[in-house]
């Protein structure tokens, strides 16, 4: 974080992990996902990442970006996601 | 002089820490100013606020650059930000987080004091806003201001139940740091 003004490079808000932020954190049960990409429509941070578990395609989260916003447990419609306390 | 930094990131409340605090000292028959500081106004963001206590009419109008006691509301800040700076020899720095001081890797001579805050918020609030805790603990930890004062202030800005249990969120963190 600069507190001045100054240039930027490109891509900086790749630099800038959002992550700290949170107080909750999304736990996936990948059993559970039916990779249905509803998370991924509606995460305000767009860090639901495409992956495959058991030859099957599931969104899990990158915990890099993820504010806890629980907007993706909110919206999963088999309640895949639960929102669980992140110790700090 | 007392001087008060408190760190945290924009919407937990941390300039409204630091008006509570100076306010209280006021009720207390003391001296008293609060200011903010904020890089970019924007949730999360990290925000500076300023407290100054004293029983003699406060002059200075700057930023606190030595402080006595600085208040950290989000310990994830500590890697990005010094929270130590400055902090003066025999100070006091209170941090909120699940972790015991000595697991925190912190380069001072300050006294270290730690207290799970937003637990505390969480269990009686329901929210992650762990400002008046972390008053209450400063309170307990310090003997600055006294709970009273504070407990006053904050039912006075936030009437009703709010405030109600804001009180007793600052109660309960009082009494962590007398255990």
């Amino acid at each position: 974080m600069v507190d001045f003004a100054g240039k930027a490079e490109p891509g900086t808000t790749k630099k800038y992990k959002t992550g700290t932020w949170r107080t909750y954190k999304p736990i996936l049960d990948k059993e559970a996902c039916i990779g249905c990409e509803k998370c991924w429509e509606y995460c305000p941070d767009s860090c639901k990442i495409e992956t495959e578990y058991d030859g099957d395609i599931i969104f899990d989260t990158d915990l890099d970006y993820c504010k806890g916003c629980g907007i993706c447990a909110e919206e999963c419609p088999v309640e895949a996601i639960e929102m669980e306390l992140d110790e700090k | 002089m007392k001087e008060i930094r408190i760190h945290g990131r924009g919407g937990q409340g941390s300039v409204t820490a630091a008006e509570l605090l100076s306010e209280s000292a006021f009720e207390d028959g003391l001296e008293a100013q609060a200011f903010p500081a904020f890089g970019v106004e924007r949730r999360g963001a990290p925000v500076k606020a300023f407290a100054r206590i004293d029983d003699e009419p406060i002059r200075i109008r700057s930023q606190i650059y030595e402080p006595s006691h600085v208040i950290v509301q989000d310990p994830t800040l500590i890697g990005t930000i010094d929270v130590t700076k400055g902090i003066l020899d025999g100070g006091m720095i209170i941090i909120n987080t699940s972790r015991n001081p000595d697991q925190l890797d912190l380069n001072t001579q300050a006294e270290v004091v730690t207290i799970d805050a937003t637990k505390l918020a969480l269990d009686i609030l329901g929210k992650p806003i762990m400002n008046t805790a972390l008053l209450g603990a400063f309170s307990g930890a310090t003997g600055i201001v006294s709970i009273e004062a504070m407990k006053n202030r904050v039912k006075a800005r936030f009437p009703g139940e709010i405030g109600e249990k804001n009180a007793l969120v600052m109660d309960k963190a009082k009494e962590k740091m007398e255990e």
